[in-house]
């Protein structure tokens, strides 16, 4: 079988157990060259140990992992083409910050004059020159950051794993790091995997998201696709923004879903599902305003509470069976509703999102 | 804000009756030592000229000298026994024992020993290394040995035997320590980075055991350096060593000379602990 | 990050090694827990034998064959003549180890909330208090009998011995409490302050029972570590001997079973007390 030679990573599906928890089951995944990809899901999702099975560091129960063609699944963690930066850095502590960002170098054998012209090179390129002689434990968050980058790609591994890379960062420094992360990772060509549990980081970083829960993937794609499409009620929750209704097909024709559910009967477009079958979609805040004539589906709602973000306006609102929704407007526009208020909302059928038929029978048939 | 503030008065006053005992009980002790050291005449009185006459006599004797050696040599010997089986120990209940359980069993089966009677300890040594003793025994039995063997009791041999027993665990429980501070994610980092095991134990996990090494060495020295009781109760009168010339000058009355080799087994440790200062900063332990 | 030409030398080995990488770090710790289980057994027969031996007949000697089994040598041991009536020795052994465990427990919560206030020169009180652990029983010993002699102080076991054996257990209670106070969050003393608590209450009432387990730890310190004394002791007892001397003094006259059937006593109450204290941890923990 020919193989596809662009591949920089590819994972067939693989499982892991720790006794009777299953952590990744079944998760398979591309990565073309010098892509940047995100692995994004809650705590315990199997991110982390997806990615560890590609570093190496846990050996997977089944499935295969090729890095760069080479199938390295029983291989240990030195014998594959990777980096990887650890949540908390794992810097050594004992060596300075030039001795840690030669360590992968001196660790190929490379002699030691080159090493050291290549070490200084990197701090310059990392602004950290003025750290070379410094120990971790004098460091500051973003200095450890920087160093721990600079240690893992100096060696220009084909992949860097990053596993929570900016989560020990202070809040303020992530916008800025998240930025120049991105641009070296388009400049120096290594494809990243970048694991995290924090949407903005996955979706303004990655070309291409994988959304994981309870060990498998639900849904992989370009994060236009991922926020714009939910595939299943998890995504759509998961993700932020996102308004999902629960209930079963009533009608279908014409490319056109009837799903009725405690929230009411609305509109969706889709096909294929048989009557009576339990549906789910959603439906992005943003999309839904006050009712209007361009809005086939209605809804009566009390505004709760009112949220102000600058560039948008969020209205929190409760539908009258008490399950709640989120509304979005242009925060440069006049408030259209107060707290308390009762309003009728709309939107239209075009905007709504089915979701694929395998996880939509929810326990609770309303909105969600 | 806690029950204590920072340099309150309270903290001088609950600090004061340690303070008061340990000067009381071990540094003015330990100075009289080196006072009475100097001590000139045949009297033992306050009084006394200081003088260098108790010294010279001291090393003006080969016999005493030869001791010295030996005791050093004898020390250096068990440091480096306990220090590779107290690592080796540590290591692999620290970083191999997978299970919790059988790691707290293998644990305290190593360390209760600790909390009973080291003379008991060392006594227990006896029935073993006799002529007639459990190993002459088990040679003979076996076929290793056509009679019995008598370098055991009595002899150097028997007394390191029980030591090693004794003092192992003070070289490895700071190793534990050490070891157990590591975070795994240490580890694998130098994998990623192409380390292989081997590499990862010299060049990052070694090294940030060093300290507990150290700390380890250092309580097997000072421990086997003043350690009288074993060598007397295995090597009988036949072998003594440094600390036990102390005991012989004292149980007969030669408290000076007694001194002069008290002092000299204090610089030897002193310039052992000092030694070992130079190779790790103990007082940074915490940090890392 | 661009223009280098480092090729990545990560090519498959192109010979096979003979074991993989996952078969030789099973066989490291095959070998060294091997070597782990080797030293346990080492570490714990001459206790076994020592026990098993005091259950040999009245004719058994010091070593194997055990020449039958009996409680002989416990008989003899209890109806003991006055020359070597273990019980009086055993009881102040007893009492003089309880005195030294209430000591060193207050002196050890004392100083440690002491360390906590961070008075100015709080390092050299640490260093004062960690000099009990590194200076050695011989050298503290001959020092403070030295110091009576020259003050004319009578020793004797509950007087001069005491002083001694607290300075002996105290670094290790007070190194105990240290690091239970490390682990201990103030933010709770605050909250007990801010609750109306003075400083007194707060620290009876929140802080006391939190660090719990390291009172009783110190507690066991000061017991086991006065019980099992032998250096110090020798020097400043006097002539109401302790359990230690009384051992050493009968091995000096002649080795019998009797002497194992004491051994066997001391390292099973040992045993007993650890055993305790460890139920008393466990059931403070589950009282949480």
């Amino acid at each position: 079988m020919e193989r596809l030679p662009q591949l920089d990573l590819e994972i067939r599906s693989l499982r892991k157990r720790y006794g009777s928890f299953t952590a990744v089951d079944g998760v398979s995944l591309e990565v073309g060259k010098g892509q940047f990809v995100c692995l994004l899901g809650p705590s315990g999702c199997g991110k982390t140990t997806t990615l560890r099975c590609v570093a190496g560091l846990e050996e997977p129960d089944d499935g295969d992992i090729l890095i760069g063609g080479r199938e390295v699944t029983r291989d240990p963690p030195w014998q594959r083409d990777i980096a990887m930066m650890f949540q908390d850095f794992a810097l050594f502590p004992h060596m300075t910050v030039a001795k840690q960002v030669g360590f992968g170098l001196e660790m190929l054998g490379k002699p030691r004059a080159d090493i050291a012209k290549r070490v200084a090179e990197v701090l310059a390129a990392f602004e950290i020159t003025q750290l070379a002689d410094r120990k971790p434990t004098s460091l500051s968050g973003g200095q450890r950051q920087r160093v721990a980058l600079a240690r893992a790609m100096i060696t220009e591994p084909r992949i860097l794993l990053l596993d929570e890379p900016i989560g020990a960062l202070d809040y303020s420094l992530r916008e800025t790091v998240m930025i120049e992360l991105k641009q070296l990772q388009q400049r120096s060509g290594i494809s990243f995997i970048w694991v995290t549990h924090d949407q903005n980081e996955a979706f303004s970083l990655g070309d291409h998201v994988v959304v994981m829960n309870h060990a498998r993937i639900e849904q992989q794609g370009a994060p236009e696709d991922i926020l714009q499409r939910p595939r299943t009620p998890f995504v759509a929750g998961f993700v932020q923004g996102n308004n999902s209704f629960f209930g079963k097909v009533a009608q279908a024709d014409g490319g056109m879903l009837r799903i009725e559910g405690a929230a009411g009967s609305f509109l969706v477009p889709g096909g294929g599902r048989a009557i009576g079958s339990a549906a789910s979609f959603s439906i992005r805040a943003e999309r839904m305003g006050p009712a209007g004539p361009q809005h086939e589906n209605r809804l009566s709602v009390r505004c709760v509470t009112v949220e102000y973000f600058g560039s948008i306006r969020r209205y929190i609102l409760e539908r009258a069976g008490g399950s709640v929704l989120k509304l979005d407007q242009f925060g440069a526009e006049p408030a259209w509703l107060r707290t308390g208020e009762t309003a009728e909302i709309g939107w239209a059928t075009a905007d709504c999102v089915l979701h694929d038929a395998e996880g939509a029978a929810a326990p609770e048939l309303v909105a969600a | 804000m806690s029950t204590i503030r920072a340099r309150s008065p309270a903290a001088y006053w609950l600090a004061l009756p340690a303070t008061l005992w340990m000067m009381a009980a071990v540094v003015v002790p330990v100075g009289m030592i080196v006072w009475v050291s100097f001590w000139g005449g045949r009297a033992f009185s306050p009084d006394s000229p200081l003088t260098f006459d108790n010294y010279n006599r001291f090393f003006a004797n080969r016999t005493y000298l030869g001791l010295v050696l030996e005791t050093l040599r004898h020390t250096a010997t068990m440091m480096a026994i306990c220090g590779v089986l107290g690592y080796a120990i540590a290591y692999f209940l620290v970083v191999k024992v997978r299970s919790a359980r059988w790691r707290t069993v293998l644990f305290l089966a190593f360390v209760i020993p600790f909390w009973t009677s080291a003379l008991i300890r060392a006594i227990a040594w006896v029935p073993f290394l006799g002529v007639n003793g459990v190993i002459n025994q088990m040679l003979l039995a076996t076929g290793l040995a056509e009679k019995p063997v008598e370098v055991f009791l009595y002899s150097r041999t028997g007394i390191s035997m029980a030591q090693v027993s004794l003092y192992t665990l003070m070289a490895s429980g700071p190793v534990v320590y050490m070891l157990a501070q590591i975070p795994p994610a240490l580890r694998e980092a130098a994998m990623t980075l192409k380390a292989p095991p081997v590499t990862v134990f010299r060049r990052v996990i070694f090294p940030l055991t060093l300290p507990g090494v150290v700390i380890g060495q250092v309580l097997v020295f000072l421990n086997v350096m003043a350690d009288f009781a074993t060598v007397q109760t295995i090597g009988g009168n036949k072998i003594a060593l440094l600390p036990n010339l102390v005991i012989n000058f004292y149980e007969g009355a030669q408290h000076r000379a007694a001194a002069v080799v008290a002092v000299l087994l204090m610089l030897c440790m002193l310039a052992g602990v000092a030694a070992a200062l130079r190779v790790v900063d103990i007082r940074r332990l915490g940090a890392t | 990050m661009d223009g280098s030409t480092y090729s990545r030398g990560l090519e498959a080995p192109k010979r096979k090694p003979l074991l993989d990488h996952r078969q030789r770090s099973r066989l490291t710790a095959w070998v060294l827990g091997t070597l782990t289980v080797l030293f346990l057994l080492y570490q714990w027969l001459p206790i076994f034998t020592l026990s098993l031996l005091s259950f040999s007949g009245p004719t058994g000697g010091t070593t194997f064959p055990m020449n039958g089994v009996s409680l002989h040598w416990y008989r003899e041991l209890w109806d003991a003549s006055i020359m070597n009536d273990f019980k009086p020795p055993l009881g102040r052994s007893f009492v003089l180890a309880l005195a030294c465990a209430v000591t060193v427990c207050i002196l050890s919560v004392a100083s440690a909330q002491a360390m906590r206030g961070r008075f100015r020169g709080h390092n050299l009180f640490f260093y004062l208090i960690l000099l009990g652990i590194m200076a050695p029983g011989l050298l503290v010993g001959f020092g403070f009998a030295l110091l009576c002699r020259i003050l004319g102080i009578e020793t004797a076991w509950n007087t001069t011995a005491y002083l001694v054996h607290v300075s002996w257990a105290l670094p290790f209670g007070f190194l105990t409490m240290l690091a239970i106070f490390n682990r201990f969050d103030p933010k709770l003393e605050e909250a007990a302050l801010t609750l109306g608590a003075n400083r007194w209450t707060a620290f009876r009432r929140i802080t006391l029972p939190i660090v719990m387990p390291g009172v009783i730890g110190s507690l066991l310190f000061g017991f086991s570590l006065s019980y099992d004394e032998f250096a110090r002791s020798m020097f400043t007892t006097g002539a109401d001997i302790t359990l230690p001397l009384a051992v050493m003094a009968q091995l000096d006259r002649q080795l019998t079973p009797e002497l194992y059937a004491i051994g066997a006593a001391t390292t099973f109450t040992s045993l007993l007390a650890i055993i305790g204290c460890s139920f008393a941890l466990w059931g403070l923990r589950r009282a949480r």
